[in-house]
């Protein structure tokens, strides 16, 4: 199957920084053990439990919950996500119902694997989901989301994998005065793409993806995230930060489209980017559409290295310049992961982002 | 029927204040475009046989080339072939004077509404500010003045065809150095079959005495005007040059594909600045004019430094970035732009600055102003090179939306590739607010008086950085593109 890739090129506008080589050789890498589960789940929190192993749902190892196992369409026109049809999972939960932390973990031994899912909230209902990625091969993923009426949705995926790639395609359609908040770490060693739709098809409703890349080696991660507003009243967050060391490349292209009657819009785009190394690439492309006269959408780019002073400061203060470097870097990356919901979540994810650091500092 | 049809067209003339056809006679390539239209137009200018070489590599090339289509622009099918490459004002006896020019010429730039420095330097008044026009009708340089006080300077400011008679070495050495002939689509197509230009040389150590300026001027009907301007200031020079345009009133599509070079090596200066107000097809987005123009400048030298300003106001479709290359140390780009569109306009126009050199810097301000039912997209990109130490860029780009059937869009891109750089981005979107209009109004001023007011205000910024001539042009400008765009 890998001769039929068809994948898109770099001389398309949304893949200019795209690494679709390290995407092809992580598809085609063979499929060996995967690694075990039980470390890949967050400790302390209720709830359940599934587990994929190269895209196969494992029934023996897992507790779905509500989670139900089903065969999808991939309805996208997507790229990458139109290629994952087949075996899947889906969470719908009732009027007012909530059901939270509901944890995936994704292990890959190489080759590659693709699983759709879809996420339906009735009005009211609530319901978090937390997914890690941990081995290898290529990990392909289409997430439908559709939030009725004042449904609320957290969503938090941490990349974990020791190489290979890892591609997201997230959709959702968010309804009057739903909330959709969605935080991804990447902190593995493989290659990313999350591609993010989010439009916001109610009054009033509000939209957040954001989270943090940080690359090193010869890496490459990449986030290109669209929020459409197609009603007014609507907000929207994307707060993105990117830590590139070695020759790497970390790569924040998010876009914000405010659509005619999408009235008093309130938009906000935060993408920084610190490189550690000489070698190391960041790039950013905060990108506005706006029809709408009357709307608010702020969007700041910052590129460089820590701040001198700040270095400085603490260096002053007796600690030491590798640790001064760590809890700046530390600091920058928090902006970003400090939007998850659950207490526990937040740390494990902030745990995986300190020993990166530790490690590439 | 006639009359109808003549009626209509006073009628639409009235509306767009400079939409008139002089008539002159013309000479014209046959239609389409071939080898043998390259070769042609070649003939027509006697160009010696390197050049022609160039131009028909470049036609090879382009025939090789697709469209580019990545831009935010709804472009209609241009057809290549149903266009003619060539249009030259007959031949009269050559002139000594600008007395001599032809007086159709004459009132062609008169209804242009050049600044009246310009008109009483082109009247021969005495005491007349200093100004140098190189007047270009259609395709062919007809006059320039002030030809002896620059060659006094050591400046060599001539049509491009002459240039390439005169000095062909300076030519050689620089033409198509900064946008090589297979950059892109229009600027390969302008390298086959551009007609003229200008070009400008000023030596080491001068600074140029005068302003050196150009009008350019689409007149035939069908006329693809594909401008070439080759602009070399060699160590320590300094010019200022000016560029405007407006075009006369059209049914048809008009391609305007020019490109423009500029080179600053060791401590030389290029300040370039452009008001365009090509015509903007009618209500309906009916004819106009596609500039796709290519321009780019090459900070060759230490401490060199280039700065864009441009004023845009017309055409159908607006689609280039005026660039800056920073390879020198030290060297500085700076780009200041106001783009209105208005009716069914189109712009997609911002600049790059691309850091090669140590310590070099650069300023973005650019000021999108949509009205009516246009599109308006500022797309930018700032790139630091591995080797590129302590680059400082500092990026801004308003848009104001005047009414709600408009787009203002933002696309800047930011690649960083060494950690020393500092790199800032700043947006806004906003209206006008009703706070603002009704302070004015209460004023006495009528609504678009206040409106005119107003954007002027917001785009204070670039119009401070326009030589005097072309800031009062400029803020007039605006005011009348934006008419009938509030109430």
């Amino acid at each position: 199957m890998t001769d039929t890739l068809d994948l898109p090129t770099k001389r398309q506008e949304e893949w200019r920084w795209s690494d679709m080589a390290a995407l092809e050789a992580a598809a085609q890498s063979p499929a060996g053990e995967a690694p075990d589960a039980d470390g890949w789940f967050i400790d302390g929190l209720d709830g359940p439990r599934l587990v994929f192993v190269d895209g196969e749902y494992q029934a023996g190892r897992s507790d779905a919950g509500p989670v139900t196992l089903e065969q999808l369409s991939a309805d996208t026109d997507h790229p990458l996500g139109r290629r994952a049809a087949g075996a899947g999972w889906v969470l719908r939960v009732g009027e007012g119902g909530a059901k939270t932390c509901i944890q995936i973990v994704h292990l890959g031994s190489g080759g590659a694997n693709h699983v759709p899912a879809r996420i339906e909230l009735a009005a009211d209902a609530t319901a978090s989901i937390v997914e890690t990625y941990a081995g290898t091969g290529w990990a392909n993923r289409l997430t439908q989301i559709d939030l009725a009426r004042g449904a609320r949705l957290m969503r938090s995926v941490r990349l974990l994998q020791s190489g290979g790639f890892v591609s997201l395609r997230d959709e959702a359609e968010i309804g009057e005065a739903a909330s959709l908040v969605s935080i991804v770490l990447g902190a593995g060693d493989m290659g990313s793409r999350i591609d993010g739709n989010l439009r916001l098809t109610g009054d009033g409703a509000f939209a957040e993806m954001g989270g943090a890349l940080l690359t090193r080696d010869s890496q490459s991660q990449e986030a290109a995230v669209v929020v459409h507003h197609a009603k007014p009243e609507g907000s929207s967050r994307q707060i993105w930060r990117a830590v590139a060391a070695d020759t790497s490349t970390a790569s924040l292209a998010a876009r914000v489209e405010v659509a005619r009657d999408a009235q008093h819009t309130d938009g906000e785009q935060s993408l920084r980017g610190l490189l550690l190394k000489r070698s190391a690439t960041v790039n950013l492309k905060p990108e506005l559409e706006i029809f709408a006269d009357d709307v608010k959408c702020a969007h700041g780019a910052t590129v460089g290295e820590l701040d001198k002073r700040a270095l400085f400061y603490l260096e002053s203060r007796g600690v030491a310049p590798a640790r001064a470097q760590a809890l700046l870097t530390r600091a920058f990356v928090a902006d970003a992961l400090d939007r998850i919901g659950e207490e526990a979540v937040r740390e494990a994810f902030a745990d995986n982002a300190d020993r990166w650091l530790e490690s590439a500092l | 029927m006639a009359t109808k049809n003549a009626e209509a067209l006073a009628a639409a003339n009235k509306k767009y204040e400079w939409g008139f056809t002089s008539d002159v006679e013309q000479e014209l390539a046959p239609k389409g475009l071939n080898e043998d239209t390259v070769r042609y137009i070649s003939a027509k200018k006697g160009e010696p046989e390197w050049m022609l070489d160039w131009r028909l590599k470049a036609f090879a090339m382009w025939q090789e080339m697709v469209e580019p289509d990545w831009a935010k622009l709804d472009i209609p099918m241009v057809d290549y072939q149903n266009a003619y490459y060539y249009a030259e004002p007959k031949k009269k006896p050559s002139l000594k004077s600008l007395d001599e020019l032809d007086p159709e010429i004459k009132r062609t730039y008169e209804k242009l509404g050049i600044p009246i420095e310009e008109q009483k330097v082109l009247a021969g008044v005495e005491g007349a500010r200093k100004v140098a026009v190189d007047a270009v009708f259609d395709s062919v340089s007809v006059a320039t003045t002030f030809r002896k006080e620059l060659e006094e300077a050591g400046v060599i400011f001539l049509s491009i065809s002459e240039a390439i008679k005169k000095h062909p070495d300076l030519v050689k050495k620089w033409l198509g150095k900064v946008v090589p002939t297979r950059d892109n689509f229009f600027a390969c197509l302008n390298a086959a079959v551009f007609s003229d230009g200008t070009f400008v040389y000023v030596p080491e150590g001068v600074r140029c005495p005068m302003e050196l300026s150009t009008y350019f001027r689409i007149n035939a009907e069908n006329t693809g005007q594909f401008e070439r301007t080759l602009i070399v200031a060699d160590k320590g020079a300094y010019v200022s040059y000016l560029e405007g345009c407006t075009a006369p009133m059209r049914d048809e599509n008009q391609l305007h594909a020019a490109v423009v070079e500029l080179v600053a090596l060791d401590d030389a200066e290029i300040k370039y600045s452009t008001v365009q107000n090509w015509y903007p097809g009618d209500e309906n987005g009916k004819g106009g004019i596609y500039n796709f123009v290519t321009k780019r400048a090459l900070c060759q030298g230490r401490n060199s430094k280039v700065s864009w300003t441009q004023v845009e106001t017309g055409s159908a479709i607006t689609w280039k970035y005026p660039s800056c290359v920073l390879n020198g140390e030290n060297s500085v780009g700076e780009f200041y732009s106001v783009a209105v569109t208005n009716g069914r306009q189109q712009a997609d126009t911002g600049t790059k600055m691309i850091h090669n050199g140590k310590n070099s810097r650069s300023t973005i301000i650019s000021k999108g102003i949509s009205a009516g039912r246009s599109d308006n997209t500022y797309r930018g990109l700032v790139r630091v090179a591995p080797t590129a130490e302590n680059v400082r860029n500092f990026t801004q780009c308003d848009s104001l939306l005047l009414g709600d059937t408009c787009g203002a869009h933002t696309v800047p891109y930011i690649e960083v590739k060494n950690p020393s750089a500092q790199i800032e981005h700043e947006a806004t979107t906003s209206k006008i607010s009703d706070d603002q209009l009704f302070y004015a109004t209460s004023r006495g001023l009528d609504e678009e008086a206040a409106v005119a007011l107003i954007v002027n205000g917001f785009a204070k910024e670039v119009l401070q950085q326009l030589p005097m001539e072309f800031a009062v042009e400029a803020q007039k400008l605006l005011g009348i593109s934006l008419e009938g765009s509030v109430g």
